[in-house]
């Protein structure tokens, strides 16, 4: 057996270039297929950790009040029974944040433009400030209370420089017309893929515009310490309020439908009184980017077994060429007392080895290239930043992938090899050796 | 004592339909450490004979017996079992494993088989073929810088490491120039005397015909003279059977 995995790996010296083409075509699949598996890895827990921290919170509570003429108003008035339940709990809670938004159009210069305007407590937010990209103005000119952070793009289109002021129209939380000012303190890069979604105003104003009373805000954001704890926190915390207010469900059984959209329409569907609290997490909302981690994850096996499969058919053919120029060394072999096992092991030795050579080095050029890629500061105004972590690319390989690609290309390469070193195998001797090369 | 014996062995070869007898009903006896030489024009069927009893082929009908034990009915497994322990081959063309070094190529054959001798007296045993053979020097060298007379010589010692019954040699010295081959015969003449081990070889060079003990002649697949130590001799083993 030693001998026999001795020779086969010499015999893989023999022919350098061939082996060295048949291991370099296993690493180049090996190296996308490990490529994809990195960076799908890390994709989901980038998005999740950016989008945290843009709207955040990993576990979001929202309150919804029916009036007696049966219209929906979107607002937490009083608090005190969340926070303490939040409290008597065992949650890994770094925070709570409490924002308001609305959707308005801003005015400037006889330009408008929609836009979201979150309005967060800045003080207590101020994490926040080091994850934007500010290219111009001051975070400091926040301290303003009218003062507004647009991103580059809404900026520019409507030709804003830093201090000037603008108009919003936009509802009162009862639907009421309104009309407010705000001045630009600061411009952000576009934080991607989400881009221009939120403007960022203070707390109390964007309050006062809705016509909310102090104390009074539109979203509770309870922000973990990690990300993985979020479905449990967010079940345990449900079961806590459950007996304490009134809550939408949080079944999401179906998988056809968005969980959040689902959730939004039981407000509308169901026959209801009062106040009702609305609780869902960012992978609620994020599902979507877990369904496209599947997808790439998929779409990585298939380019593994198509490009495995173009790789079988050059295996294949290789080792047929080189059971024909072994021949008479078979013979010789077989005649000195090699079984016709021993010829299909080396034979299929031979395989494994260019097989796992190639696996190593298509894993080895994956690892050298996610480092590169790694060491690349993107950027915070990429449009691929949301996929970033800091502006770096970041991978995460999974044990188990990286053994199951293990086993794939084993296993195959070995299929390959089969049908060429069984004819190896079944070579007469006597013909063998009767052949002249 | 016989230790080889054919009994009206044939051998047809199938060309697809047409049928190529290649031996046509051969019956001799060889003795237990004799210098056997298989003599004979090409095609006239010496390969095919050596083969049969090399067990690397079967006869098409007759039996061949190898110390006394019929083979025609033998699976391939147990043919390359026997092969392994009671026959050592020498090619025309050599056949040295290129891959291996001569060290490693006369080792090869050691490490097929179940029964294992320990490392050092395994090492001391192919150290000594090597010199027999001369090539004490080259022993890290690799079959392609070797001459074609001491690829043979390794070869001879690859035949020897197992310390077969009999070695079979299919025109050993047609490759070689004819000193070298002189030298080639004598050197299996001497181990054959040395380890009392049966040799047969093949040649239609006439010149090498006579250094051995016991002359078997072929044409076109008929034994045309069998004569051992100048006396002609008959076609069965006197002792065998
Ligand atoms: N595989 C085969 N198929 C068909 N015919 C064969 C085959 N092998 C040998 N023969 C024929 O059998 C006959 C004997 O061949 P063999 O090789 O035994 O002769 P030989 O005495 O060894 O000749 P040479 O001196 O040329 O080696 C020849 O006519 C040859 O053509
Ligand atoms: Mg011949």
């Amino acid at each position: 057996m030693i001998q026999e995995i001795n020779i086969a790996l010499r015999n893989l010296n023999r022919q350098k270039k061939r082996s060295f083409l048949l291991a370099g075509a296993i690493a180049f699949g090996i190296m996308i297929v490990t490529l994809i598996n990195g960076f799908s890895g890390s994709f989901v827990e980038n998005v999740n950790e950016n989008f945290s921290h843009l709207m955040a919170g990993h576990i979001f509570i929202e309150g919804v009040e029916k009036t007696t003429t049966g219209r929906n108003y979107y607002f937490i008035s009083d608090d005190k029974i969340l926070i303490d339940t939040i409290e008597s709990l065992d949650l890994p809670l770094q925070f709570i944040t409490k924002r308001s938004e609305f959707s308005g159009n801003l005015v400037y210069n006889g330009k408008t433009l929609q836009q979201n305007i979150v309005g967060a407590d800045w003080s207590k937010e101020n994490y926040f400030s080091e994850r934007m990209m500010i290219l111009d103005g001051s975070f400091d000119n926040m301290s303003e209370p009218q003062a507004i952070i647009l991103s580059k793009e809404v900026a520019d289109r409507l030709s804003l420089g830093i201090g000037d002021r603008m108009l919003v129209r936009m509802k009162t939380y009862t639907g009421q017309q309104n009309l407010g000012e705000f001045v630009l303190a600061a411009i952000i890069a576009d934080p991607g893929l989400i881009g221009s979604m939120s403007a960022y105003a203070n707390l109390d104003y964007v309050n006062q515009l809705l016509n909310l009373q102090t104390g009074e805000y539109k979203i509770m954001g309870l922000y973990l310490s990690s990300m993985k704890p979020i479905d449990t926190a967010a079940d345990t915390l449900y079961k806590a309020l459950e007996g304490k207010v009134q809550l939408f469900t949080r079944d999401s059984d179906d998988e056809e439908t968005n969980f959040v959209e689902a959730m939004m329409q039981q407000g509308k569907e169901e026959e209801w009184e009062g106040l009702r609290y609305r609780l869902y997490t960012l992978n609620d909302i994020l599902s979507e980017v877990q369904d496209l981690v599947n997808v790439l994850d998929t779409a990585s096996l298939v380019i593994l077994l198509v490009l495995f499969v173009i790789i079988m058919v050059g295996i294949t053919n290789t080792f047929r060429m080189v059971m024909l120029e072994r021949v008479r060394e078979i013979g010789t072999i077989r005649a000195l007392g090699v079984q016709k096992k021993g010829v299909l092991r080396l034979f299929l030795f031979e395989a494994l080895f260019v097989g796992l050579l190639g696996f190593t080095a298509g894993l080895a050029s994956a690892g050298i290239i996610m480092a590169v890629l790694h060491q690349i500061n993107w950027g915070m105004d990429t449009p691929i930043f949301i996929l970033l972590k800091n502006g770096h690319m970041t991978f995460k390989l999974l044990p188990w992938q990286v053994i199951m690609n293990l086993l794939v290309v084993t296993a195959l390469t070995l299929l390959a090899a089969w049908s060429p070193a069984r004819k190896a195998a079944n070579l007469e001797p006597a013909h063998a050796l009767r052949v002249q090369n | 004592m016989g230790i080889i014996e054919l009994q009206d062995v044939q051998k047809v070869y199938q060309l697809g339909k047409v049928e190529v007898p290649a031996v046509k009903g051969v019956s001799f006896c060889i003795e237990k450490g004799d210098f056997i030489s298989i003599a004979g024009p090409s095609g006239s069927g010496k390969t095919t004979i050596l083969n049969m009893i090399g067990l690397i082929d079967q006869a098409t009908s007759g039996e061949v017996l190898i110390d006394g034990r019929p083979t025609s009915k033998l699976k391939d497994a147990e043919l390359t079992r026997m092969r392994h322990e009671t026959l050592g081959f020498i090619f025309q063309s050599f056949n040295l494993i290129p891959v291996l070094n001569v060290w490693e190529n006369i080792e090869f054959p050691l490490l097929l088989g179940k029964t294992r001798v320990s490392k050092a007296e395994k090492a001391g045993w192919i150290d000594h073929l090597i010199e027999e053979v001369g090539l004490t020097e080259w022993r890290k060298h690799k079959p392609n810088e070797l001459s074609g007379g001491q690829r043979q010589r390794v070869a001879i010692a690859r035949a020897l490491v197992t310390k077969p019954q009999i070695v079979l040699a299919d025109e050993p010295t047609a490759n070689l120039d004819s000193a070298t081959g002189e030298q080639i015969i004598e050197l299996m003449k001497r181990i054959n005397r040395e380890l009392e081990t049966t040799f047969i070889f093949s040649t239609h060079d006439a010149k090498i015909v006579d250094i051995a003990d016991h002359i078997i002649r072929l044409r076109d697949g008929l034994i045309t003279e069998n004569v051992r130590r100048g006396t002609p001799v008959g076609a069965a083993c006197p002792t065998g059977n």
